[in-house]
């Protein structure tokens, strides 16, 4: 009789062993550890079925992929000079990993492909393939690009850390705030990725908010990695994460925010998220993801859409684009600026970021649709919400402003 | 009741070049565990067999020895189960089913026992 394993469990297995094991062999192996990994995966694939699955099926593969990068080692009599330490025969009978280790193992090799060396592009692909398991087509499909595209990178990614030898997955002291900076913008885009492209049939793309989540927590956790702006960063994560339901209606419609049912906002996960956001505040750190954070504790706060409390939304968002100027930001400011002081308000805050229009954004533009409805002037929201529907990135989003668009026949 | 052998084969050519995700090898293995489960509750599946590593060695006559896999057959025989039907269109049946036959560049030969034993 054979059992059924937990969900997306060769997926994890595969992150856990590849960084148990690139500990061991040096990072410049990295090709190698993954080829081992991937052979134990196959051997379970094909035995499991017929054999049954082994009782630890963990520690199974474990010894497996051990196993098979020795059987490669041993062919490699340089390797063993090098690190004498691991010229150990194959693993023994119960031998299984460390799960202590696991998680510290996991951040090093997340901090590895963050390496200041690998290029911009080629980091969040590798931490995707070799810290969260997933295949090549699948990061294709969530990163919405082409198969060959990821495997350029990752072979950038794998030729550079090849070259920097052993000792790449060390982070000095003296690099760590920078590293980390680089491992929280790589975990953001990463759960960005899974949250703002809604496309819904796919359900990859939760999956790459929990990774994005996982990944934050063990972050926020860890005594020396971590720091309060990782701490604000889970938080933020938590409290978007909260309302992935209510985002969508029955139809599978986008709702925004004024429209979401807030019974729907899983408040479990916003009251763990409000606890991350008050420990990221010791200290005096005040990066951007606390001040995105605390944005967005104010929409959770609020019982109802009418009880926002838009002065101190705007405030933050004031604080936010001094610190990181960024027209997405100052796009939320202007939003929030029209709920306090009315819609024509908000469009010359608008204006001010693109003035003419002259932007390739959807999101600008169907904000402007937004307010210049509101206005009662509905010619020019349709023109701004047919502009915003022409740059949409998925169907949900074009179908949301083809809704709109009709809307705009109605007034 | 009639006994047949099924080999799995695959035409190298044929297979894609970039290994499955590990994702894509779980849902694999929960269909050869649905398979092989369903048969051996059936009665069906009398032994699952196993799978064959890629390369072997070939003995002809004359005690000429060589490294397999055999330049004669494009497919490589990747593993084999043994099971019992009443007709073969029932084997056929089975094998259809089964995940074995399914991925591309794969086929399934089934071949009943002579039953002379």
């Amino acid at each position: 009789m054979t059992e059924t394993l937990v969900e997306h469990f060769f997926r994890r297995e595969y992150g856990r062993l590849v960084a148990l094991l690139t500990r061991r062999l040096g990072v410049a192996r990295l090709e190698l550890v993954e080829d081992a990994v991937q052979s134990a995966l196959v051997h379970a694939m094909q035995a499991w079925p017929r054999a049954g699955t082994p009782a630890d099926p963990a520690g199974w593969l474990y010894r497996a992929a051990k196993n098979a990068a020795t059987d490669t080692l041993r062919r490699d009599a340089a390797f063993a000079d090098k690190r004498p330490e691991f010229a150990a025969p194959t693993a023994t009978a119960d031998e299984r990993p460390d799960d202590h280790l696991i998680g510290d193992e996991q951040l090093r090799m997340l901090f590895t492909c963050c390496h200041p060396e690998l290029p911009d592009e080629s980091r969040l692909a590798l931490a995707l393939k070799v810290v969260c398991g997933f295949g090549v087509d699948e990061i294709a499909r969530a990163l919405l690009t082409a198969t060959a595209n990821v495997q350029k990178r990752l072979t950038r990614a794998k030729d550079k850390l090849a070259e920097m030898g052993f000792n790449a997955d060390e982070v000095p002291d003296a690099d760590l705030p920078a590293r980390r900076e680089s491992v929280h913008s790589v975990l953001y885009l990463l759960f960005n990725e899974g949250y703002h492209s809604s496309a819904e049939a796919d359900l990859i793309r939760r999956d790459l908010c929990a990774e994005a989540i996982r990944l934050a927590e063990l972050l926020a956790t860890h005594p020396t990695l971590g720091s309060p702006a990782s701490e604000a960063l889970l938080a933020l994560m938590r409290m978007h994460a909260a309302r992935f339901d209510a985002r969508q209606s029955a139809a599978g419609e986008l709702l925004v925010l004024a429209e979401q049912d807030r019974f729907r906002w899983d408040r479990e996960m916003i009251r763990t998220a409000f606890f991350w956001l008050e420990r990221s505040a010791r200290g005096d750190e005040l990066s951007r993801y606390h001040l995105e954070a605390a944005i967005l504790a104010e929409h959770c706060r609020a019982e109802t859409f009418a009880e926002t409390d838009w002065d101190r939304i705007i405030s933050l968002y004031n604080l936010l684009c001094e610190r990181e100027p960024h027209w997405l930001h100052a796009l939320n400011r202007a939003v929030a600026v029209a709920e306090r002081h009315g819609p024509a308000a908000g469009l010359a805050a608008l204006d001010a970021i693109a003035p003419g229009g002259d932007i390739r954004y959807s999101h600008w533009h169907a904000a402007r649709g937004e307010l210049l409805l509101r206005s009662g002037v509905s010619s020019a929201a349709r023109i701004a919400f047919t502009a915003a529907r022409d740059l949409a990135a998925t169907a949900a989003e074009r179908a949301f402003l083809n809704g709109r668009m009709a809307r705009c026949e109605v007034v | 009741m009639p006994k047949f052998l099924m080999l799995f084969r695959r035409a190298p050519e044929n297979t894609p070049t970039k290994p499955p995700s590990p994702e894509a090898m779980q849902q694999m293995m929960a269909t050869w565990n649905a398979w092989l489960d369903k048969f051996k509750k059936s009665g069906n599946l009398l032994d699952p067999g196993d799978a064959l590593k890629p390369t072997g060695k070939v003995v002809k006559s004359g005690g000429v020895v060589t490294d397999g896999p055999f330049a004669e057959s494009k497919e490589v025989i990747g593993g084999f189960s043994i099971i019992q039907a009443d007709t073969y269109d029932e084997a056929v049946a089975i094998a259809l089913e089964s995940p074995g036959g399914q991925a591309p560049g794969a086929l399934i030969e089934v071949r009943e026992f002579a039953g002379w034993v």
